[in-house]
């Protein structure tokens, strides 16, 4: 039995002959099984080698250097939130400190963990839009602490419903 | 020949066009006719008309991009040929605006450059944070098969032309061209010592050139409009536009392509609008934040090409301007950078690894409020010793802007310590 879907196993195997060498799918597959999976899990790994034959220590030395991979079950929504110089001129701080602050109190009021999770990441190329913040793939600019709550509490709100 | 510092546009012909995306709308505007019309010259005639109009690249080296076409080995043979769209340099978000306008500008860019340096295959490498840029680049390459820009035997010549797209995956160091082509080959993005350069050994062992996305968007204007159009283009040795992104707490924030060689007041005062209501200039990181920290005197006439900015000490780099107004602490902005570079550093030189580690340290220390004075002349003891020893220009990158901070703002960090905060 595979650990991987149909419909995986054929983009995976589109991308191991896309590029010159085998070895240059990994990175294009790991993003994939992410966007599938929402993260990489460690069976992920394992069945890449060997369903695959992509050596373990390579898939594993590519998943461990890249920050964008996530390793561990993640929230349903990640917020990367740039805590870089022109982000934290425009009052990336406070904005967090609200994301922060609204996390503590979802977990409180409702007793479940957030579905929301809250990470500071290096310059995202749209200085011109700071503060700037993905949740998960949507990118969202100029986000204050006035108007960070309505953004951010749809994704908590959601989880409550 | 007279240079001029007026305003032209090339990278930014697309604006306020609607679609400006769109094949037709490209073609409509005379889009794909410089692939057509270097695919009728030899390949080293192309180069030469490159290498004379003076295009630096405009990553943040800026190597002349015509002399590195020419570095590559004449003989037949596996070549490649790779953008840089990595645009991790904090500060930066000009590469961008190339993949909203005008992505097809980039691929023909590239079409030119590979056929010049006689690659099959091309690859353009964006950091996988752009998720909508990178959907309109893979847009663009399948409209460009189907319209045979790309593929077999291009305008019924004998030259064919492989393009992929490749996304990294969150590390600032695969920006630079060595890491970019490990990351390109599966592996860690670490970076490798030259020499050999990629020109001879690249991707694969293989020749391979890489530039930054605005350079090669650069030269579908240049084979339309020739060497000497371009050269008259800003300065004498800064030939050319170049894409500004200009931020932080002023009116209108953005990229603006400008002349080298433009008056920085002007980009600031009149471009960008000026500060925004209640901020004062307090300093500005004039190219990414490698780039050490300029005060308002050495602002004062300064122009914005390579050599002015390298006169006062910083560099032009990726043209990311960060405007910086007296509400910002440079302790704070400090540490920041040098949590930064200390994130981003891949530990294979010791001075790097460890000089961004004790930076960061001390930094550290100094915000928590347990640091002592003589910790602010230690940072630039440490970053002295980061320089010239290493892989990669990261821990250049890194010790750079310390030292300029320390010798500007070394009363402000000072102060900081003693009272325990910012003032
Ligand atoms: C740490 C580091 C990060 C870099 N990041 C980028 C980048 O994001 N984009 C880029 O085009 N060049 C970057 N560069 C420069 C590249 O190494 C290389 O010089 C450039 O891609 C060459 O293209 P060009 O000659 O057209 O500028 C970086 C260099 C270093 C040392
Ligand atoms: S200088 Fe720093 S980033 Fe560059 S190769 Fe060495 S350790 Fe890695
Ligand atoms: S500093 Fe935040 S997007 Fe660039």
């Amino acid at each position: 039995m595979s650990v991987f879907s149909e419909s995986i196993v054929t983009k995976i195997n589109g991308y191991l002959g896309r590029y010159e060498t085998k070895r240059s799918s990994i990175l294009p597959i790991l993003h994939e099984l992410q966007d599938e999976y929402g993260w990489i899990k460690p069976e992920h790994l394992k069945g890449l080698s060997e369903e695959f034959g992509l050596p373990e220590v390579q898939v594993n030395e590519v998943a461990t250097f890249y920050s964008m991979y996530r390793l561990e079950e993640p929230k349903k929504y990640r917020v990367l939130f740039c805590d870089n110089i022109v982000c934290h001129m425009m009052g990336a701080d406070s904005a967090m400190a609200k994301i922060r602050h609204m996390i503590e109190d979802f977990e409180k009021k409702t007793g479940k963990p957030s579905p929301v999770s809250l990470q500071g990441v290096p310059c995202l190329g749209v200085c011109d839009g700071a503060p700037a913040m993905l949740v998960n793939k949507d990118r969202f600019l100029k986000v204050t602490e006035h108007n960070v709550q309505e953004i951010v509490s749809r994704y908590l709100d959601e989880a409550s419903a | 020949m007279g240079n001029t510092t007026d305003k032209v546009k090339i990278l930014t012909a697309f604006e306020g066009i609607a679609n400006s995306r769109a094949l037709a709308t490209y073609q409509n505007h005379g889009g794909y006719e410089a692939l057509k019309k270097a695919l009728t010259m030899a390949p080293g005639d192309l180069i030469e008309i490159v290498k004379n109009s003076g295009i630096r690249g405009r990553g943040g080296a800026g190597f002349p991009a015509g002399l590195k076409w020419s570095f590559v080995p004449k003989a037949e043979g596996q070549k490649f040929l790779v953008c840089n769209n990595d645009e991790g340099e904090p500060g930066t978000f000009k590469d961008r605006y190339i993949c909203e306008l005008s992505p097809h500008m980039l691929i023909e860019g590239m079409a030119i450059a590979a056929y010049a340096i006689g690659a099959q295959k091309a690859y353009i490498y964006t950091r996988c944070e752009f998720y909508e840029e990178i959907a309109w680049l893979e847009t663009a390459i399948k409209e460009a098969y189907s319209a045979g820009f790309l593929g077999k035997n291009i305008f019924g010549t004998a030259f064919s032309l492989e393009m992929d797209h490749y996304s990294g995956s969150g590390a600032y160091i695969c920006g630079e061209e060595t890491g970019l082509l490990s990351s390109l080959e599966g592996k860690k993005g670490q970076p490798k010592l030259k020499p050999p350069f990629p020109a001879v050994s690249g991707y694969l062992g293989k020749p391979t050139v890489v530039n930054n996305t605005e350079t090669l968007a650069s030269v579908p204007w240049i084979i339309n409009n020739g060497a000497d159009a371009y050269r008259a283009i800003g300065t004498e040795k800064a030939a050319g536009t170049k894409l500004f992104c200009i931020s932080g707490p002023v009116q209108r924030p953005g990229v603006y392509e400008l002349p080298l060689g433009y008056s920085f007041e002007k980009l600031l005062y009149e471009d960008a609008g000026g500060m925004l209501p209640g901020h004062t200039l307090k300093a500005c990181i004039p190219g990414g934040a490698s780039a050490p920290v300029l005060l308002p005197d050495e602002l004062k006439g300064l122009t914005l090409d390579y050599e002015s900015i390298a006169a006062k000490g910083s560099m032009l780099g990726s043209g990311a301007v960060m405007i910086i107004d007296t509400n910002t602490s440079m302790v704070r902005l400090m540490e920041i950078i040098a949590n930064f570079f200390h994130h981003e550093s891949c530990g294979q030189c010791t001075p790097c690894r460890e000089g961004t580690g004790w930076i960061a340290n001390i930094m550290h220390e100094i915000v928590s409020g347990h640091a002592k004075e003589e910790d602010v002349d230690r940072l630039a003891v440490i970053a002295k010793n980061m320089g010239g020893k290493t892989i990669c220009a990261l821990s250049d990158a890194a010790a750079m802007p310390t030292m300029a901070i320390v010798q500007k703002f070394g009363d402000e960090l000072k102060a900081y310590i003693r009272k325990g905060k910012a003032s």
